[in-house]
């Protein structure tokens, strides 16, 4: 399972003919060479600065949007089961069968080429909102009662009592908001042209296509793609996780 | 708990029509709060789909007015059009591998679920590769397939079980399955933790009965693992339907549909028809047949699933 990190993190850093045959398993005088350039071959910290941005408005926009989707569900309203309903069905639709019109909408919105295009259609995931959901039901309504009595409005029960005990939540909309948008490749690729609106994923397409297999720079771009995704991963692990089963055990 | 705060909200404002503004208010802030996630959906799901629908029906492109074309398009796609053809074959193909993969993730499930020493360790690192991003990994993995330089050839060549290297991704017999084991690369950890959240839940006195009733081992697992690990499935069956899908972006990198066609995906083709001869029409169609597909797949896993596997209403 781990071969695959092996050799392209051994590719990165050698320093001979890549297609010489047979391909050495350790690496030959060992050098980070290929790093920088990459750093300077191609527009590197521009991807890097597009796909922070976008990577942010989305984590941020995430964390607002499912905590107020959520606090709403977790009252009780007329019509709470269509809307429940209907996120659920949405659940069933992937993202890829809705290029097309997609595409027509962001293009009508005026949003191509700009940060906000690429960031709108994950600025709110249905997975996210009902994790946030369970971890508000979760907090004890005297806990809620007793703010109400103490005269906390609305935003405030939410911000103050049960947003800090929400942490997990948190933690696992960050996580999973911060992957999806990093990694996301096909709806860039549709909605921006303009190269410098393009995220690192796009940039590296764009590397492959230009340079071929040829380089061990293409693979030492690939080895700083995947780092933040790894870090994060490790570092938030169990949070992860739990997002992702919390949809799966309950539908 | 409630009564018992509206009480107190009652002492604090009496009144006949307090009860009735708390209420307005409280549908006021509730709508408000939906009103971003619900315009996204509506916005980037709902109305997509009814908009593939009604494109599909149509004559359309940019800068021209639509005509109705009733079901042309399909009737292009059905009977005319051998790429959607082959596409929709190795859509199924990519599909049919997926139960192979999660029996592989069961197994994997099963033994790091055991108190084997770095089982959580060896969990970790078969977890790793899923939230990496699919471009880079399509990159590694057509490094890993080179002719040359890469280690599957090199290792091949090593053992003796092939004279010559194999051109991998080049290659029309071996293109695809190779995408599909890279594929599978990716997703196994995935599947993997879905089957063990469904082990754990499992509850521990039914294998305790089983065993003072005498069950061997395997009647154990075939009488109650499978059986209880039936949602968990179901679920795993349903994210390989999806992956048909979500795959554009490992077969783009990996092959670009190519050789030929033997690997082209219905979502690669669909991007292909719309996007790279900007046939939106035609391509809006080609996704109403991939959703269709999908829907009928996902009922059909449901089915052998027992009915209610996904109990999405019951939440």
């Amino acid at each position: 399972m781990l071969l695959p990190f092996y050799w392209v993190f051994k590719t990165a850093v050698s320093n001979e003919n890549i297609y010489a045959y047979p391909p050495r398993l350790l690496p030959e005088s060992p050098h980070l060479f290929n790093f920088v350039d990459v750093w300077y071959f191609i527009p590197f910290p521009r991807y890097l600065l597009n796909s922070l941005i976008v990577s942010a408005l989305v984590v941020v926009c995430n964390l607002a949007f499912n905590a107020m989707a959520a606090y709403a569900l977790s009252k009780s309203f007329p019509g709470r089961r269509a809307v429940l309903l209907l996120f659920l069905s949405c659940m069933l639709i992937p993202f890829q069968a809705t290029i097309i019109p997609a595409y027509l909408i962001t293009s009508k919105l005026g949003l191509l080429n700009s940060y906000l295009g690429l960031a709108l259609p994950l600025l709110s995931t249905i997975v996210c909102i009902f994790v946030f959901k369970a971890a508000f039901e979760a907090v004890p309504q005297s806990l809620i009662d007793a703010a109400r009595i103490d005269g906390l409005a609305n935003r405030h029960i939410i911000l103050r009592v049960l947003m800090p005990l929400s942490k997990a939540a948190i933690a696992t909309n960050i996580v999973l908001a911060f992957i999806w948008s990093w990694n996301a490749f096909l709806w860039p690729l549709i909605i921006t042209r303009d190269p410098n609106m393009q995220t690192l994923p796009l940039g590296l397409a764009r590397f492959l296509s230009y340079l071929e297999d040829t380089t061990g720079a293409l693979y030492a771009f690939a080895a700083m793609v995947l780092a933040p995704s790894i870090f994060v991963f490790l570092m938030a692990q169990k949070e992860f996780i739990r997002g992702l089963t919390s949809g799966a055990t309950k539908g | 708990m409630r009564a018992a705060g509206e009480a107190v909200g009652t002492l604090v404002e009496p009144g006949q029509g307090w009860w009735q503004r708390k209420r307005t208010r409280d549908l006021a802030l509730v709508a408000a709060f939906l009103l971003p996630s619900l315009t996204l959906f509506v916005l980037y799901r709902l109305l997509p789909l009814g908009w593939n629908v009604l494109l599909s029906l149509q004559y359309w492109s940019p800068l021209k007015p639509a005509r109705w074309a009733g079901l042309d398009h399909y009737q292009e796609m059905l009977l005319a059009d051998e790429v959607f053809w082959q596409s929709l074959q190795n859509t199924l193909v990519f599909i049919g591998a997926s139960p192979f993969a999660i029996a592989l993730a069961l197994g994997i499930a099963l033994l790091v679920n055991s108190d084997l020493k770095g089982a959580a360790a060896y969990r970790s690192i078969i977890f790793l590769s899923y939230p990496l991003m699919t471009v880079a990994v399509g990159i590694i993995w057509r490094w890993m397939y080179d002719e040359r330089g890469g280690i599957i050839n090199f290792a091949l060549r090593e053992s003796g079980l092939i004279a010559k290297p194999i051109p991998f991704l080049q290659s029309f017999e071996w293109a695809l399955p190779s995408v599909i084991v890279a594929e599978v690369w990716q997703v196994l950890g995935f599947y993997m933790i879905i089957i063990l959240t469904g082990l754990q839940s499992i509850p521990q006195h039914l294998y305790e009965a089983a065993a003072i009733d005498g069950a061997p081992r395997w009647a154990q697992f075939w009488r109650i693992t499978l059986p209880m690990l039936k949602p968990s499935l179901f679920l795993c069956a349903v994210l390989g339907i999806l992956n048909s899908f979500t795959s554009f972006d490992l077969v783009y990198i990996m092959t670009n549909g190519g050789p030929g066609h033997a690997t082209e995906l219905l979502i690669t083709y669909i991007y292909k028809s719309g996007f790279g001869q900007t046939k939106f029409d035609y391509a809006a169609a080609l996704t109403v047949v991939q959703f269709i597909l999908l829907l009928a797949l996902t009922y059909l896993a449901n089915r052998l699933a027992g009915g209610n596997a996904g109990s999405l209403e019951q939440r």
